[in-house]
């Protein structure tokens, strides 16, 4: 009998460890999804780009 | 004049065929650390009897640099030695190095460029480089200037590729609120809209941008550097490149975004250019060289922001070698940096 109740305390252990350490996984798992996922923004509505002339730059460095 | 070029990479070529087209350049010297690997690089530039091809040796770097009129460094590698004799040769030395620790050793050179009355330019590629000078363009439309963020999309050659592979992961140093801060590498995830693409999400890398602008412009409050990459970049840029890099790079672009007041009201100006990352690179790269040789710009160690004085008109000249300066104009902008 002292024997079996050992072997049962040990199973207990050994589920305690196995749920744990996937509770550590699973937590990394979901940390991991957050920081590659993110939210980067939203995207402009209006405008656009316009080509720079050679006599729109210069004027720039006059005083 | 004769120009000593370092490296004829992807980069490196494009900076050859530039300054070839220049009428300053009459004789250019190609030093490699294996030359065998880039004769038919040296053959395709077409101009015999120009180029001149030999082994870079640091025995005979002296030798070489005797006469010349400038050295531009376009070779990955550490290249701080070859700066540093250049520079007491009194010959200026333009690199296009995006390594912030390559950038560190240049600017370290200061004192004895100074002293020379030659120009070290640190940094006069894309980014940085083509960065600083719409930086410092923008700046000049300012009454007073708080925030500059910059934002790169694409690589100019493998070099560049390694680079950013290492900058998506390592410690990046960013000027916040007037201090430098430690942040988390691709960390920071914006949205941004560069010249001729659709948005793409960027991230902090670790680039020498806000070093060298910072250095230009000391009243910024804030400045930040972003690469755009993807989710996969991010989670590998831990382990080795899982594949190689393309020989010639990638379509890249540049965008600039500069924050503060004019008339006493806020405004924001936000400048771009787009076309083959190692194009744009190259044609800064041998532009600056040509400057720096001739003695357009300012004597010391830095970036372009802060060595040259006028950069529209450096802006106009590479525009008319086919860079395509852009501004955004009309839309809303996030406040989100």
């Amino acid at each position: 009998m002292p024997s079996e109740s050992r072997r049962s305390g040990r199973r207990g252990n050994l589920t305690l460890l196995s749920r744990a350490l996937l509770a550590v996984g699973m937590t990394a798992l979901v940390a991991v999804i957050v920081r590659l996922r993110g939210s980067g923004g939203t995207p402009p509505h209006r405008g656009g780009w316009r080509q720079l002339s050679v006599t729109d730059l210069e004027p720039m460095d006059q005083p | 004049m004769r120009a000593v070029l370092v490296g004829l990479g992807a980069v490196g070529a494009r900076s050859a065929r530039q300054l070839l087209s220049s009428k300053s350049v009459s004789d250019l010297v190609v030093l490699a650390r294996k030359p065998a690997l880039v004769e038919a690089r040296v053959a395709a530039l077409g101009a015999s009897g120009v180029v001149r091809l030999e082994q870079l040796r640091p025995s005979s770097f002296a030798q070489v640099l005797a006469g010349a009129g400038v050295l531009l460094l376009a070779a990955p590698g550490p290249s701080g030695d070859l700066a540093e004799a250049a520079v007491r040769a009194s010959v200026p030395v333009v690199s296009a190095s995006d390594d912030p620790a390559e950038v560190r050793a240049l600017l370290a050179l200061e004192v004895e460029a100074r002293r020379r009355g030659v120009s070290v330019v640190a940094g006069a590629g894309m980014a940085p480089g083509l960065s600083c000078l719409l930086a410092a363009w923008a700046v000049a439309k300012l009454d007073e200037v708080t925030e500059v963020h910059v934002a790169t999309l694409g690589t100019g050659g493998p070099a560049c590729a390694r680079r950013r592979h290492a900058a998506l992961r390592e410690p990046v140093d960013e000027w916040r609120d007037g201090a430098w801060a430690r942040k988390v590498a691709s960390s920071g995830r914006e949205l941004v809209w560069f010249p001729g693409h659709s948005g793409a999400d960027c991230y902090r890398v670790n680039r020498p941008d806000p070093l060298l602008l910072t250095g230009a412009f000391p009243s910024l409050h804030s400045v930040s550097t972003r690469a755009a990459a993807s989710r996969r970049d991010r989670f590998t840029s831990r382990l080795p490149m899982l594949r190689p890099p393309h020989p010639e790079g990638t379509v890249g672009a540049v965008r600039v975004e500069v924050r503060g007041r004019r008339a006493g009201e806020a405004e924001v100006v936000i400048l771009g250019a787009g076309g083959r990352a190692a194009l744009l690179a190259g044609t800064v790269l041998a532009t600056a060289a040509v400057r720096a040789a001739t003695g357009r710009l300012r004597a010391g160690a830095g970036g372009l922001a802060s060595l040259v004085s006028a950069p529209g008109e450096l802006l106009a000249e590479l525009s008319e070698r086919g860079v395509s300066i852009l501004t955004f104009e009309g839309g809303e902008t996030t406040p989100a940096w």
